[in-house]
């Protein structure tokens, strides 16, 4: 394998999203996909920062969405209002991408309190903009480590929500959209159409469906085909490695 | 008319228990210098409002100077988190109603025009939403909208009493510029009674009536201007300087322990007597050169 487990996410994150679109984008990863996206098969693609940014052109990476290194050769600079209000609350964002702490099985996200070994929460970093991308985003794709405690059967509180409860709930709590994808270092998964629970979408190469269930807080659902993920492409990975994220601070 | 004052004049015209709106996101453009001289000056019982919680709003928390919060989360970017605001809410010292970005956004921005409350498509079906009902109901509501008869989750406005403005360039009677993205700055001057300006630099009038399509903040807003290079250190201000990783380092460390954090608070507020002289600690015109912005790059 001559790829890391990061690059398959941000590529494969890369890949769920399309031209023209328009991408409400978290920090990390999920900056790293989009913009691939964007250099590669999605040059239309209009990329949004939260704190007010379109389109920008990084040469550096930044620590976060409030380093300029993030802003560089951007088109527009803004406020929330315009961004999360005229084009995210007005209803032209196509897709929300976001990292998360803790996601359940219906797609709901934790990242205000999460428990500790000693059975204390611990407060994190709250909403920013997610619990608006989550809400208001046509549909919201994930991206996170796969790890039990990341992947749950409940988790302590939503921070952005999924499909809820499940079934019909997301729309009864008067929310369109909802998640379509979580992405992580070991499969790719959906939503079912009628309970909403996450569904196995497609497992990376090298791993299995029982390593990947073994490894989840939850059972997903399991369709009886499950594909191996598409791995990366030798251009990707060199936009990534030598463009992106040179210093590899969200490839790791 | 000239506002010009010094930043402590400006700092005493806040009476502890005042509301006040702070213009940092994260580590950039946040108001540094003015929290260090709140907590100099022994100001307390503060309300703090900011979209996204920054580090100049951790600082006051951390100095007990803070008795209520209303946000939407935040952190220190890759630096950490919001260290003093989490453990004030660990362990309830800390008043936090935490929204959304866009929720503190929409209040400012229902507050900047007046209305009675604005509706909003967040937090529907969250915990923050559950959370905010359970500890100030008062500011969340749900409406019918009088035209569709859809059912509307509707927010508060938020007026603080004053905004904390730093900015990269200003006139002596407080017009000013904020170049780079605006978060919530726009809206939260414009919804706050009045707004204290904390400029790079205080240029003529002239220079502002040249270009005035920049101005992003009217003098009629503004109640104090105070001229205060490296202002927002150590945080970053587009175009002017960049973030000083190494004392956001420091800080972060800090924040792990009570008797670091005074130890900190000891080195770098109550042991200086003034922004001049903290400048000098943290390295002086040599440090502050080294993080001067490329001016193609903004950073």
């Amino acid at each position: 394998m001559d790829y890391t487990p990061s690059e398959l996410m941000a590529v494969s994150g890369a890949r769920e999203l399309q031209d023209r679109q328009v991408v409400a984008v978290g920090v990390g990863l999920p900056m790293v996909a989009s913009l691939l996206a964007k250099r590669t098969h999605a040059p239309n693609m209009a990329i949004l920062f939260e704190i007010g940014v379109i389109d920008s052109e990084p040469i550096h990476t930044g620590v976060g969405l409030a380093d300029p290194r993030v802003w560089y050769r951007a088109k527009y600079l803004s406020s929330f209002v315009d961004i999360l209000g005229t084009l995210l609350h007005r209803g032209r964002v196509d897709v929300g991408f976001l990292g998360g702490l803790e996601v359940d099985r219906y797609g709901n996200l934790n990242t205000t309190l999460v428990g500790d070994p000693k059975g204390k929460f611990r407060h994190m970093v709250g909403s920013g903009g997610a619990n608006d991308i989550a809400s208001c985003a046509r549909k919201t794709i994930y991206i996170m480590r796969h790890e039990e405690r990341k992947l749950r059967e409940t988790i302590s509180f939503i921070t952005s929500p999924g499909y809820i409860e499940g079934g019909e709930s997301r729309a009864k709590a008067g929310l369109v959209g909802g998640p379509s994808r979580v992405i992580t270092d070991k499969a790719i998964f959906g939503f079912h159409p009628v309970t909403k629970r996450m569904s196995i979408l497609s497992v990376h190469p090298e791993n299995t469906i029982e390593d990947v269930v073994a490894t989840m807080g939850f059972e997903p659902h399991i369709p009886e085909q499950v594909p191996f993920t598409e791995p990366p492409r030798p251009d990707q990975l060199k936009l990534i490695r030598e463009e992106i994220d040179p210093e590899r601070m969200y490839i790791g | 008319m000239t506002k010009r004052t010094s930043l402590s004049e400006a700092v005493r015209s806040i009476p502890s228990g005042a509301h006040i709106g702070l213009s940092g996101f994260s580590i950039t453009r946040c108001a540094m210098a003015f929290v260090r001289e709140v907590i100099r000056l022994g100001i307390k019982n503060l309300t703090v409002s900011q979209c996204v919680g920054a580090m100049d709003t951790d600082m006051l928390v951390g100095a007990g100077a803070v008795d209520r919060l209303i946000y939407g989360g935040g952190s220190l970017d890759r630096f950490g988190l919001l260290a003093n605001v989490n453990a004030g809410i660990e362990t309830g010292t800390l008043l936090a109603e935490e929204y959304s970005s866009l929720s503190i956004a929409f209040r400012y921005l229902a507050g900047s025009l007046g209305l009675p409350f604005i509706p909003i498509r967040s937090l529907a079906g969250s915990d923050l939403l559950a959370r905010i009902r359970e500890r100030a109901g008062a500011e969340v509501a749900f409406v019918d909208d009088p035209f569709t008869k859809d059912r509307w989750l509707v927010l508060k406005p938020l007026v603080p009493d004053v905004s904390i403005m730093q900015v990269q360039t200003c006139d002596e009677e407080g017009n000013s510029w904020i170049m780079g993205p605006k978060w919530d700055s726009g809206e939260q001057v414009k919804a706050s009674e009045r707004t204290i300006v904390i400029a790079e630099r205080v240029v003529p009038t002239e220079l502002i009536r040249r270009e005035p399509e920049r101005c992003v903040i009217p003098n009629l807003l503004v109640s104090h201007v105070v001229e205060l290079p490296y202002g927002a250190h150590p945080t970053s201000v587009y175009r002017e300087y960049d973030y000083d990783a190494d004392r956001i380092e420091g800080y972060v460390e800090a924040t792990k322990s009570r008797d670091a954090f005074q130890a900190y608070l000891d080195a770098y507020v109550f042991g200086v007597k003034d922004h001049g002289e903290y400048l000098e600690k943290v390295g002086g015109m040599e440090k502050l050169e080294s993080l001067r912005a490329d001016p193609v790059l903004g950073y």
